[in-house]
C-alpha cells in the first residue's frame, strides 16, 4: 500500500495525478480517493469524491496537494477498517512492481514545471530510523534557487520534532543542523556552500523521502535520490550501508 | 535441500517457462553472475534539438568499500548500438560531475546510451555487486538542467580490472507479451518523447498506439506521442521503461516512467 503526498511553499505549488490503474493495465475504478491528515491528533480521513479526471485518473490540485495531506486508494469496504490513531495497511492494490506510483508535478506560477512518478511505501511509514544522500547530485550550484524537501509519514499522528545535518564527510564535521517534524513536507533552502561532493545529509530518529529541487530563470528541476542500498545488489548490502551509516552517524551523536 | 529446489527454479530452462506462463516471473536476474560485477542502467544522451546532457555519479566502491584507487569506464553508443566514445575516470570524488555534449561526442548531435562500470585492482569480496543508479540531467538551449535518475539494470562488466569473463543479460524477454501502462495523465502536454532503450542482447518489439517498432540489440530509440490520455504498451521486453520528456510551451520535463 502506497501513500502519495503534495509539496507547498510561497512559489512552489504541486498537482498529484493518481492513476487508477495498474502498472500491467488492470483497472480499478472500485478504489476511492482518500485523503487523511492530522486534527485533534486523531488522523482524519476524507473520501475525495470530486477528483476524477475520468474512469483512469484522479487529479488533486494544489490547494490539496500541500505539506500535511496525504492521499491513498482504497475500497469502501477497506476503509471501515481505518484506524484513526495508526496508519494501517488496508489493502494491497498498490504493491506491485515496478512499484505503483502518482506523478507529484511542481510549477511555479508562470513558469516551468518538473516532476517524477512517486510514492510512499507504507512500510517506510512504520519505520524510525535515518536517511543519507548526497547533496550535490540532484542540486545545481549555478541555479538562482537550490531546495531540498523532506517528506516523511509516520504512522501515529503526531508532529514529533527530528533533526536533519549536513555533514562533511571527509572532515567528519557538521556543517549545519535543521529542525525538522515528523508527518510533514519539510523545505530547506539550500545554500551553494553546502553544493559539494562531499557534503550529505543525514537525519535522526525518523525516516523520509529526501526530494531535491532546483529553480532559474523559471525552469525547474525535481527528483529524489536513492536510498543508499539500491547501490549494492549483493547480499552484503545492509551490512555495508549500516557500517557506512553507522560511521556517519558517529559525527551527528 | 532448499538451496537446491531454489538452484533448480532458478535455472534458465525454468525460468524460461516461468516467464512464459506467467507463473513467478523474473523480470530481473542477478542469477548468472559469480564474479564482483558492476551493473550499469542504460543512460541516455541526448545532444540533438539543442539538448545536452549532464552525468551525475557516485564512486561507489569509495564511498561503501573504502577503496581508493577505483576507477569507472563509460562507453557511449548511438542509437544504433554503435560504439563512439570511451572514456577511463580516475582520482574519484565521492560524487563526480560529466557533460555530454557534441563536443565531447566529437560533433555528434543525436541520441543514444552511455555505460559506467566501476572498477579496481583492489581486492573485493567475491559476492560484490554494485550498481550505479547515477543521475542524469537534460539541458534545452542553455536552459537549466532537469534531473532524472536511472531506472533500468542493463548491462554488467567485471569489478576486477584483471577479470574478461563475459557478462550477462539481466533483464529478460519472453515469448509472452509484457503490457505496460504508464501511471502518468498526457492530455495536456503539447508533446510527449519516450526514450526506450533495449537493455537485452535480444531484438524487442514495441506495440504502442498501434504501431510496431523493433529494437536490435541494444539500441535505442525517442518516439514522439501526442493527444493520448494515457499510454500503454506491450513488448516482449519483461521490464521496459521510458524516459519521458513532456512539453509545455517553452518548457519540459523528464523522469522515468
Amino acid at each position: 500500500m502506497n501513500f502519495f503526498f503534495g509539496i507547498k511553499t510561497e512559489n512552489i505549488f504541486s498537482n498529484l495525478t493518481i492513476a487508477r490503474f495498474k502498472n500491467d493495465g488492470k483497472n480499478s475504478e472500485k478504489h476511492l480517493l482518500c485523503k487523511v491528515a492530522i486534527k485533534d491528533s486523531k488522523w482524519n480521513l476524507e473520501i475525495l469524491n470530486d477528483n476524477v479526471i475520468n474512469e483512469e485518473f484522479y487529479s488533486i490540485n494544489e490547494v490539496l496537494s500541500d505539506n500535511e495531506n496525504i492521499f491513498f486508494l482504497a475500497q469502501e469496504n477497506e476503509i471501515e477498517k481505518f484506524d484513526k490513531y495508526k496508519l494501517k495497511k488496508l489493502n494491497t492494490f498498490t504493491d506491485t512492481f515496478p512499484a505503483y506510483r502518482s506523478n507529484l508535478k511542481i510549477s511555479i506560477r508562470n513558469g516551468g514545471f518538473s516532476s517524477f512518478q512517486s510514492e510512499y511505501p507504507f512500510d517506510m511509514v512504520l519505520k524510525k530510523g535515518s536517511i543519507l544522500s548526497p547533496v550535490s547530485v540532484l542540486l545545481n550550484k549555478n541555479a538562482k534557487e537550490n531546495i531540498i524537501f523532506i517528506k516523511n509519514i509516520y504512522e501515529e499522528p503526531i508532529q514529533k520534532k527530528f533533526n536533519l545535518f549536513f555533514v562533511n564527510i571527509e572532515k567528519k564535521k557538521i556543517v549545519e543542523k535543521i529542525e525538522l517534524r515528523t508527518n510533514y513536507t519539510n523545505s530547506i533552502n539550500v545554500n551553494n556552500e553546502l553544493i559539494k561532493p562531499e557534503i550529505y545529509l543525514i537525519t535522526d530518529k525518523y525516516l523520509g523521502a529526501p526530494l531535491f529541487v532546483s529553480i532559474d530563470n523559471m525552469h525547474m528541476s525535481f527528483e529524489h535520490t536513492h536510498p543508499p542500498h539500491e547501490y549494492i545488489m549483493s547480499n552484503d548490502k545492509f551490512k555495508i550501508i549500516s557500517k557506512l551509516k553507522r560511521e556517519i552517524s558517529e559525527i551527528i551523536s | 535441500m532448499k538451496s537446491l529446489v531454489k538452484k533448480i527454479f532458478n535455472a534458465n530452462i525454468i525460468v524460461f517457462f516461468r516467464n512464459l506462463i506467467k507463473f513467478r516471473q523474473l523480470k530481473v536476474s542477478l542469477n548468472e553472475i559469480n564474479t564482483p560485477k558492476s551493473i550499469s542502467d542504460s543512460f541516455c544522451w541526448r545532444t540533438d534539438q539543442g539538448f545536452k546532457t549532464i552525468f551525475k555519479y557516485s564512486d561507489i566502491l569509495g564511498l561503501f568499500y573504502g577503496i581508493k584507487d577505483s576507477t569507472v569506464f563509460l562507453s557511449f553508443y548511438n542509437k544504433e548500438n554503435i560504439l563512439i566514445k570511451k572514456l577511463e575516470i580516475k582520482e574519484l570524488n565521492y560524487s563526480n560531475t560529466l557533460e555530454i555534449n557534441s563536443k565531447l561526442l566529437d560533433g555528434i548531435e543525436d541520441y543514444g546510451v552511455f555505460y559506467i562500470f566501476h572498477k579496481t585492482n583492489s581486492e573485493v569480496n567475491r559476492e560484490t555487486i554494485i550498481s550505479n543508479r547515477c543521475y542524469v540531467g537534460y539541458s534545452k538551449n542553455n536552459n537549466l538542467y532537469s534531473f532524472v535518475h536511472g531506472n533500468t539494470y542493463a548491462k554488467s562488466d567485471n569489478i576486477e580490472l584483471h577479470n574478461k569473463l563475459k557478462s550477462h543479460d539481466i533483464i529478460k524477454t519472453s515469448l509472452n507479451r509484457q503490457k505496460y501502462k504508464i501511471q502518468n495523465y498526457f492530455k495536456d502536454f503539447t508533446k510527449t518523447e519516450l526514450f526506450f532503450a533495449n537493455p537485452t542482447e535480444n531484438i524487442i518489439n514495441i506495440d504502442i498506439d498501434n504501431k510496431k517498432f523493433y529494437l536490435g540489440k541494444r539500441q535505442s530509440l525517442i518516439l514522439e506521442v501526442s493527444n493520448m490520455n494515457s499510454i500503454i504498451f506491450n513488448s516482449n521486453c519483461l521490464y521496459l521503461r521510458p524516459i519521458i520528456f513532456n512539453y509545455k510551451d517553452s518548457y519540459f520535463d523528464v523522469y522515468h516512467g
